[in-house]
């Protein structure tokens, strides 16, 4: 626990002239778990990846076992012994356990073979040293993901990796998962294998780890010994400033519009309530993973749950399909702009009616003016800037495709409108007309689910928040009770 | 367009035959039938599919349609052949939009399938067609122009206005371009899919028709290879295999560009074999130079 494996003075990276890690140090000994904890763009993965080689600090210094080193590519960080372990797993599905441990090093025989004796050996040797209960010649990709995990971290020991950097790897797993790769830390840790151990999860910091480094905007607001401190002290460091406060309207709701009542979808989301008014908008928050894309998918037709009910308008209801959801006034718009939502060499004025080509027919043919006439209307009122409605959509900038992408959903004339992610990848100012619509959109009676992982939006749209947790409903807040601070606590603690 | 012109010109250089109206109608009849198939692949190829079957389709409603023929009407004949057509690209239709079967392996099995319908309806030998009106329809002229290329004219235009002026023709290029997305935006993605499929082996049966009449005789070997001509028509004719962006016009300049090719071949007298080469080369160059302008 003394030898220091890993050691940053002062590092400091820009982007484009925005600094996004300053002045930061970090230390990891061996036999240690270090957790990095911050909000979305706090800078926990730019400090990652400038540990793991990926980008090059600007300014600070980075020891490796107390010798100065810098590293020009992850090749050399691992050749160092510094090993991440991403959240999307880089194994070849179809090969073994063994096989993937041995990936690019296999040992050969005198006739030039791979000596899959010699390989087998090592492989049980390794898992069982570790402790790891899986089956060396199964295919990886018939394993759990959680094995998958342990077949990575298994595979970086192999490498002789000195120090281990976790990216959220809970996130993933369930919470039988999560106590598995907890034991095989604390294994790691008797090795004197370094650990640095990301996670959203604030309960999981205090279960496994002994040290913990607090990021905000890019600088670090806090480190400890965690067993001198408490979740307070975390959340008081990772929110930091104070909040400005909330733009409220005040509105009349009308009558329930949406009412959703024990809704579930097996190994997803479970037991999920909640009721939306019209002029309302409600705020789904919560983890990543929580839960509350597939709710809202399952409100849009778009997957069926296995249970509960769905309410429109007092009626109750089954989406069967987004074509269904959509005769009843619901529209969504996607958070994956790219794989949901684009249609990427269509036009601008494709893109837009897609969504309801039956409004746009005259004698059962497709009438481009009443198509150029509604693009028109839409693209002053969300002022999207292209130059003009048969280019490309790919051709235009993150903010102005999602306005597009509004425009089609708002093209079924919906009464409830569920955005997810509505301003990820927008720039600052698509991002304020964004959040005009919306006010505008709920004046006018429109019943509004958002989704956000960004503190600063639901708090400042959202009417209601119901932050979910694992699949569940945490809590529900009202705009008063809502902060960052019990917005957080609700989402990422325990009881 | 620009490749077709300078082609024309360039015929018209090394032959003075080419550019005579008789030669031309030779043309545009001897693409007929690729021309069709290619149209119908258009269709499919536009949803990010692709039908290796309408080759086979269209032998198989060759031999129906000589079959009937020895013993009934036209009138009994026509509608059943297209309608055995339609039916094989509702099991392609049915196999890759509802059983989720990749469409080159799914049509890969009709290729192979419907082929040998046709060689068991025959019992391998082939059915000669004795039916007059039915020979005027492969053969005959109306308006002075030959009925083939009448048929192709037709099925163009039709073809034109539903991709371009339908919602099932813009669901069409939204499909290609992005299925998740299509069915998202409540696009019934399963349904048109199965039609595009329907629309190809309809429209194979109606080149089978063409190629019945022209030669009078039900074969079971009619159409072999046909399915990679058409491919190469849309493909010269700008449709990306990847879905989503061209058009049946394209297709049809795509049709033209070979046949023109091919015909100045002919009349200069070029070895078929090295034509062979001509054709090969021209595809690769031609989707070459399309892939270059549609990046930048």
């Amino acid at each position: 626990m003394d030898k220091i494996l890993l050691e940053a003075v002062a590092l400091t990276k820009a982007f484009d002239g925005n600094v996004v890690l300053s002045g930061v140090d970090f230390t990891v000994h061996a036999g240690e778990v270090h957790a990095v904890v911050g909000e979305n763009g706090a800078g926990k993965s730019t400090l990652i990846k400038t540990l793991a080689g990926v980008h090059r600090p600007d300014r600070g210094k980075l020891l490796i076992e107390g010798v100065e080193t810098t590293l020009r590519s992850p090749r050399d960080a691992i050749a160092e012994g510094v090993v991440v372990i991403h959240q999307e797993l880089s194994l070849a599905p179809h090969l073994s356990a063994e096989e993937n441990i041995f990936l690019g090093h296999f040992p050969h025989t005198r006739w030039g073979l791979v000596d899959r004796r010699r390989i087998r050996e090592h492989t049980r040797e390794l898992l069982k040293r570790l402790m790891i209960d899986i089956d060396p010649v199964r295919p990886v990709g018939e394993l759990s993901i959680a094995q998958q995990q342990m077949v990575e971290i298994a595979k970086a020991i192999s490498f002789q990796a000195k120090v281990l950097i976790l990216d959220e790897p809970t996130a993933v797993l369930d919470e039988s998962m999560v106590s598995t790769l907890f034991d095989l830390v604390a294994k790691l840790k008797t090795e004197g294998i370094g650990i640095v151990f990301i996670s959203h999860h604030l309960e999981e910091i205090f279960r496994i780890a002994d040290t913990v480094t607090v990021l905000r905007d890019g600088s670090r607001t806090g480190v400890s010994k965690v067993s001198a401190i408490d979740q307070d002290w975390l959340v008081a460091r990772m929110i930091g400033r104070e909040f400005p406060i909330h733009d409220v309207q005040v509105r009349e709701f009308g009558s329930p519009a949406l009412e959703v009542s024990h809704l579930g979808l097996r190994g997803t989301f479970d037991d999920v309530s909640f009721i939306a008014r019209q002029g309302e908008i409600v705020g789904l928050a919560g983890l990543i993973g929580a839960g509350r894309t597939e709710v809202a998918k399952a409100v849009a037709g778009i997957i069926r749950p296995t249970s509960g009910t769905i309410k429109v308008f007092g009626k109750a209801v089954r989406l069967r399909s987004p074509n269904t959801a959509a005769r009843f006034g619901i529209s969504y718009v996607s958070e994956d702009r790219k794989t949901l939502g684009l249609l990427p060499n269509r036009s601008v004025l494709e893109n837009a009616t897609i969504s309801n080509l039956a409004r746009f027919r005259k004698l059962g043919f497709l009438n481009r003016s009443l198509e150029r006439r509604y693009v028109k209307g839409a693209v002053k009122r969300l002022d999207v800037r292209m130059s003009g409605p048969d280019a490309e959509i790919r051709t235009l900038s993150g903010g102005n495709q999602q306005k597009v992408l509004i425009a089609r959903a708002l093209a079924v004339e919906p009464r409830i409108l569920i955005f997810d992610e509505p301003t990820r990848g927008v720039d600052i100012g698509a991002k304020s007309e964004i959040y005009s619509l919306i006010n505008e959109l709920v004046r006018s009676g429109m019943c509004v689910i958002l989704i956000s992982s960004e503190m600063e939006e639901i708090l400042r749209l959202a009417d209601r928040i119901v932050v979910l947790r694992r699949g569940k409903v945490a809590v529900t807040l009202s705009r008063d009770e809502a902060s960052e601070n019990t917005i957080m606590r609700a989402a990422a603690l325990a009881e | 367009m620009a490749a077709l012109i300078i082609l024309v010109i360039a015929a018209s250089f090394l032959s003075d035959r080419f550019l005579t109206p008789a030669n031309l109608l030779n043309i545009l009849r001897q693409v007929a039938i690729v021309g069709i198939l290619a149209i119908g692949m258009t269709f499919v190829i536009l949803t990010r599919g692709i039908d290796l079957s309408v080759g086979s389709i269209l032998g198989l409603s060759v031999v129906i349609y000589a079959g009937l023929l020895e013993t009934h009407s036209m009138a009994i004949a026509i509608p059943l052949g297209l309608l055995v057509a339609m039916a094989a690209g509702l099991v392609n239709g049915l196999g890759v939009a509802s059983a989720g079967i990749p469409p080159f392996i799914m049509t890969l099995g009709m290729l192979s399938f419907a082929r040998g319908l046709a060689f068991l309806y025959t019992g391998g030998t082939p059915i000669p067609i004795l039916n007059e009106a039915f020979y005027d329809l492969g053969n005959d002229y109306l308006f002075g122009i030959p009925i083939p290329s009448l048929i192709l004219l037709a099925i163009l235009a039709v073809s034109a206005i539903i991709l371009s002026l339908t919602a099932f023709g813009r669901s069409v290029y939204a499909i290609g371009s992005n299925e998740e997305a299509a069915r998202l935006s409540g696009v019934p993605v399963r349904l048109y899919k199965i039609i595009v499929y329907v629309i190809a082996g309809g429209v194979s049966g109606l080149a089978g028709l063409v190629y019945a009449s022209q030669l009078s005789i039900g074969t079971p070997i009619a159409g072999q290879g046909y399915e990679l001509d058409a491919i190469a028509a849309v493909v010269v004719g700008g449709t990306s295999l990847f879905g989503g962006k061209g058009s049946v016009g394209g297709t049809f300049l795509g049709t033209l560009i070979i046949g023109v090719l091919a015909n100045i071949l002919n009349l200069t007298g070029v070895d078929p074999y090295v034509q062979q080469l001509f054709k090969g080369a021209l595809i690769v160059v031609a989707v070459y130079f399309m892939s270059r302008s549609g990046r930048s």
